[in-house]
Order: structure tokens, then sequence, then C-alpha cells
């Protein structure tokens, strides 16, 4: 019972040989799955700490203050600055190793004055350079990457259940569920977006938490997409139902779960996976969008289209912040898309028709 | 009780034409219009006619997958025109079906095993062991080895697939199996094999059938008796030799002289050509439904129906026909 479904093997092999595909997923999955690490990569945490013969693994521990590794005065009761201890471990039995980049997401890196943009400069490790408060772009971009792709998993898993659900439920009871469900979501969907999610960030007060505000953002969002998805899912469970095996399964006396579950949904599939790496690539823009536009996620969250607004705003003197943003967008969105082109291609319903 | 498996009474089967802002109906597509026949055990009723005569949707009304308007469907004599699906589910076991399409009728998500197998989980037939050993004998005694149990529907040619249909449609051990033109789909070669499957199941496990076609030569090779339906009705009944050797209705005549004859002796038979299509059953004729396509209408016939009249049959079996006319 374990055997996969052979059709469903030769459409993976078909997309194994759309090369640009392929390795785009594989890329994008890659990437995904390192941004879970990006705390031991971008971070000014250090990876381990080597202090008088005991190792300390600071980056998912509680902050440790300085007085843990010797430190005095007031750097003895405030968190670390792993990167000075780094320097003042230089030549004793003690050490640190730093990530790759030695700079977390939110933090300012003064030393050339506050709301000073820095250039990209490999000697302080601010490899694409910081933005107008200081903070280092590449960590910015990697957080804001990982937060972005989360954040359109999310949404689109979410939009896929109310859609498929609603989808399905239209065009399986039909009728008069139908024909409401049309109307509602015709009137639905003419409720322009954005203002909502004006409207509603204006309300709800600032005091909470930035989680919460992410949630409720990414809540309007899906609130406001299903629509698009109910039309092809209830154009396809109408295909479906009217087809014989549907009628087989009643004969032998199927239950409403059961012909839904086992018999319709498993046949729409392939169509809606289709228009998966599609909603990632809306829902990566949208919120990239609102975000430049100021009304996306909560600041200081580190977002691609933060950086963008940071850089469109202070383009002549740090060129480095929009075009480093600019580059990674036009990446990921690139990467989803062919992805999204090569799925599409291996899942043709045409190619591999299963009825007639 | 009554000695027949199954009796329809008088049945319809309207489907409502919306049309209009509100989709109200503005009329009845009447495929099914006052149809009464019965099917004794272990008797095969073929029921033939053109396409969209409504003898698919007979077919399906009376396993319920529609709802008739009106009229009566007996079968072992529970009413079952009334019942809902889940007063439905006992009798399933009991009334199977066997579809057109076996490319269409089988999903191909689903294993040959699961497909048969899915019989069983519905009505908690069995544990899984016995539910796979079950459905290798099934497979056994469609002609199928075992290791088909396995593999998905698409790799399985025409006529290998609808052997696998009839597998379902016999794991439940019914009495009656409404075969909805199983061979229309397949290959001539092929098309005798399946037959012969059919004969032979009906003799091992002592089935009923109503075997739709529009196919008259199939018809007789399997059927009983045979009816003849034109535009939702019954045009004439009989034992299948009796029909096919002295066809009473004048659209059974066409429909026989339209089976390609082998025999070049018998080639000079005169030949009863029909013209022009099936009417509209939203808008059916008045009088015969026929009198518009038949050679020998007269005036009565515009008018008034024939009713469903017995005959004397030769053979000492029942024998109807609606004409007006002894032909």
């Amino acid at each position: 019972m374990l055997r996969l479904n052979p059709l469903t093997v030769r459409k993976l092999k078909r997309f194994r040989e759309i090369r640009r595909g392929y390795y785009s997923a594989i890329l994008l999955v890659a990437l995904t799955g390192l941004s879970l690490f990006a705390e031991l990569m971008v971070n000014d945490r250090a990876i381990i700490v080597s202090y008088e013969g005991r190792w300390f693994f600071p980056t998912y521990a509680d902050v440790k203050l300085g007085a843990e590794f010797g430190l005095t005065g007031t750097e003895a009761v405030t968190p670390v600055d792993y990167r000075a201890l780094q320097a003042r471990f230089a030549g004793t039995d003690n050490w640190v190793l730093m990530p790759v980049v030695p700079w977390g997401p939110y933090f300012n890196d003064t030393t050339e004055g506050v709301l000073k943009a820095q250039a990209p400069n490999a000697q302080r490790r601010h490899y694409l350079g910081t933005d107008s408060t200081g903070r280092d772009v590449l960590s910015r971009l990697v957080y804001g990457f990982r937060t972005a792709i989360f954040f359109a998993i999310a949404f689109t898993g979410l939009t896929y259940m109310i859609g498929v659900s609603i989808g399905c439920a239209m065009g399986y009871f039909g009728g008069v569920f139908d024909l409401l469900f049309q109307r509602i979501i015709e009137i639905w969907s003419n409720i322009p977006f954005l203002y909502m999610v004006i409207i509603v960030f204006s309300v709800i007060p600032a005091t909470y938490e930035i989680g919460t505000r992410i949630g409720i953002l990414l809540l309007i969002m899906v609130l406001f997409s299903w629509t698009g998805l109910t039309y092809y899912m209830r154009t396809e469970t109408y295909k479906e139902k009217a087809r014989d095996y549907t009628a087989a399964a009643l004969v032998l006396g199927a239950g409403t779960t059961r012909v839904i579950f086992r018999h319709i949904l498993p046949n729409t599939i392939a169509t809606m996976v289709t228009f998966v790496p599609f909603t990632v690539v809306s829902a990566i823009t949208a919120i990239t969008a609102l975000d430049f536009l100021g009304w996306g996620l909560p600041p200081p969250t580190p977002s691609i289209g933060e950086l963008l607004k940071q850089g469109t705003a202070n383009l002549t003197t740090a060129p480095w912040i929009v075009t480093s943003a600019f580059v990674a967008l036009v990446f990921i969105l690139a990467v989803v898309t062919f992805i999204g082109e090569a799925v599409r291609e291996a899942f043709d319903p045409r190619k591999f028709t299963l009825y007639r | 009780m009554s000695g027949n498996l199954l009796e329809v009474r008088d049945l319809k089967v309207h489907f409502p034409v919306k049309g209009g802002v509100l989709l109200r109906a503005k009329g009845a597509n009447r495929a099914v219009d006052g149809v009464s026949l019965h099917i004794g055990r272990g008797e095969t009723l073929g029921l033939v006619g053109e396409s969209g005569c409504g003898k698919s949707t007979l077919g399906k009304a009376v396993v319920r997958l529609l709802k008739p308007t009106a009229g009566q469907i007996l079968f072992d004599d529970i009413d079952l025109t009334d019942l809902s699906r889940r007063e439905m589910k006992p009798v399933r076991r009991d009334v199977q079906m066997i579809f057109q399409d076996p490319a269409e009728s089988l999903n191909s998500r689903l294993t040959v095993g699961s497909l048969i197998s899915e019989a069983f989980e519905i009505h908690g037939i069995g544990d899984p062991v016995w539910r796979r050993e079950r459905v290798a004998r099934l497979l056994a005694q469609v002609g199928l080895p075992a290791s088909a149990a396995d593999r998905f529907p698409f790799e399985f040619s025409g006529g290998q697939r609808q052997r696998i249909g009839i597998a379902r449609a016999i794991a439940l051990e019914p009495k009656l199996v409404i075969c909805d033109e199983p061979v229309s789909a397949l290959d001539v070669s092929i098309q005798s094999q399946i037959l012969n499957l059919l004969l032979d199941l009906q003799e091992e496990m002592g089935l009923s059938y109503l075997f739709i076609a529009h196919d008259l030569a199939v018809v007789k090779h399997i059927s009983d008796r045979i009816a003849i339906m034109y535009l939702g009705q019954i045009m004439e009944t009989g034992g299948a030799d009796e029909i096919y050797e002295t066809p009473r209705h004048p659209y059974t005549r066409a429909l026989i002289a339209a089976i390609p004859e082998p025999d070049p002796t018998r080639r000079g038979r005169p030949k009863v050509v029909l013209e022009g299509d099936v009417p509209s059953p939203i808008h059916p004729p008045s009088g015969c439904v026929f009198h518009t396509r038949c050679s020998y209408a007269e005036e009565r016939c515009r008018i008034e129906k024939p009713v469903l009249r017995d005959l004397i049959a030769t053979d000492g079996g029942s024998r109807q026909v609606a004409c007006h006319f002894d032909l």
C-alpha cells in the first residue's frame, strides 16, 4: 500500500527533468532549512565561549551578564557584547567563536554615529553595509527572508484550507448553498484589502506583542485571499462529482465524507498543487509591498520591504541598502516562480490525464 | 410476496429545466416518463434504446443515484422509491452497478485492491486480512491475477478495467446488478469476453441483471427478456428471441434492421431506416411519442397515446407492445 502512484512518480520525474525548476526547488528548500539555523550564522551572540576551561553556548541560552565571563564595572551587569569579549580574550587561554556575520538584526552599530548608514565593510564584517540606524543589512535580509518565507507558507496553508474547503463544499452541495456563497464571495472579494489592513492596524493597540500583530496581519491577508481559490476548487469539484467513480462510490453506499475525502479531494489535488508556488509568490509580494508602505510587519521586525523603504529614502547616501534588498527580493521571487513554472508543467492535468 | 426481484411501476424521472434570473423551473426534461418493468430472480432483462432515451437514467433511478419524480421501485418487496441515503445503505449490498466507461468509474488515485475492498470498508465487513483474501478471490473470479490488487486502474487495458469494475460490483454478493452499457466502451473482440464473464457470474452467483445497451445484438446474447425504450417510455417487451424474430413495434423493427446481417442469403430483408432525430424529451410529441418518425403513423397516433397492451406470445411468456396497430 505504500507504493507511490506511478502517475505521481511520472509527474515527479517530469519535474526533475525541468532543471531550472528542480534546482530552484532544492535551493529554496535548502535556504529555508538553513534559515532555521540563522542564529548560528548571523547573530551577535557567540556560538561557543570557552572561559576558564568551561564551554558556553550562548546562542540558544538565556541572556548572560558580563560578570559570568569575569567582566567588571558596568559591563558586569549588562548583557555580554561577544564581539568585545572576543577582542578582550585575544591572547589568553579563553576564546570566543563568533558566527560568520557577527551582527544581529536588531543591533544598532553606532561606531560611526547614530542614524548613519555604513557602507559595506569586510573588516568590520558588515558585508552588505548597515541601514540608516546602523543595523547590519545582511543580517536583516537573512531574518527578513525567514520571516517572509514562513509567513508565506503559513499564508498559503491557511488560504488553501479555507479556499479548498469552501470551494469543495460549494461544488459538492451545489444548489442554493453554491448560489449563496458565490454572491457572498463576490461581495467579499470587492472589499479593498489594503484599507482593511490600515483600518485594523490603526485600531489595534501598539502594545500588542509583535507575534500577535504578525498573526493579525496574517489573518487579515488570509481572510481576503481565500476567495480566489474557491473558483478553481468549485469547478474541479463539480467536474469530479459528475464522474462515474463518484457514482460508483455512492452505489457502494459511501457517505458524503468518504466521497469527498477519498474520491473527490485526491483527484483535485493535482490541479490545486500547481497554484501553490504562485500563492507563495503573491504572499511574499504582498507582505513586501505592505512593509514598504509601512502597514506590514510591525517594526522592528526585519523585512525586505522595510529595507526597500529605507533604501529608497536614502537612495543617494546609502545605495547599498536598496541594491541588496532589491537583488534579494528578485532572487526569491524568481526562484519561487521557476518552481511554479516547473510544477505547472509537470502536473499539467492535460498531459497526464486519468479520465477522458 | 411477488416472484419478481425488481418491480418498477409507472416510474417517472423528470429533470427540471431551469431558466431566468432566479433559476425557476420552466419545464421538465421527461427522461423517464412512466416506465413499468419487472425482473425475476436470476433473470436478465435487456433494456435497449437510442442515446438519450432515458435508459441510463432509469438504471440510475433503480440504484437510487437519482430520485424518482413519481412511480414506485420495489426491490425484494422493499419500496426503494422514497428511502433516504441512510435507509438505502443496507439495500446497496443487494443492488450494484457496472458502469459504461471503466476508465471513469474507477478512481485512479486508489489501487485496485482498495477500490474493491472499499465495499467491505463501507459496510464494515471483515478485517484487513480477510478483505485482502477476498479481493484476491474476486479478482480470480473475474479472471485477473491476485497481483492486480496492488496496481492502479490506469495500468490495465479497457477490458481488464471493466473486469475490475465487475469485481467491485459483485464484491458484496448482490442479487441484482445494473449493467449500464458495460461493453459499449470496449473493443468488439473484448465485448464477448466480458459478456461471457457476466453470464458465468450469473450462473455461479444467481445474479439478476438489468442490462442496458443500445446494441440489440449484444442484448439478445445475454438477455432472457428485452424491453425496448424510446423517449422515456417502453415501446415493446418480450422474450429475447421473440422480440428478435417477430418484432411487433415499428421502432423495434427499425432497430433490428439496423443490425448488420452477416448472412448474405438473408440480406433481402426489408430495410426500415429511421429518419430524423429523437425528439426532445422536454417537448415530447403528442399521442404516440414515436409518430414523428414512424412510417405507419396515422392521424390517430398524433392524438391518442397507445397503452402498453398484452399480446399472446408464442413462447408463452409475457409480451407487450405500445402500438395502435397489429403489425
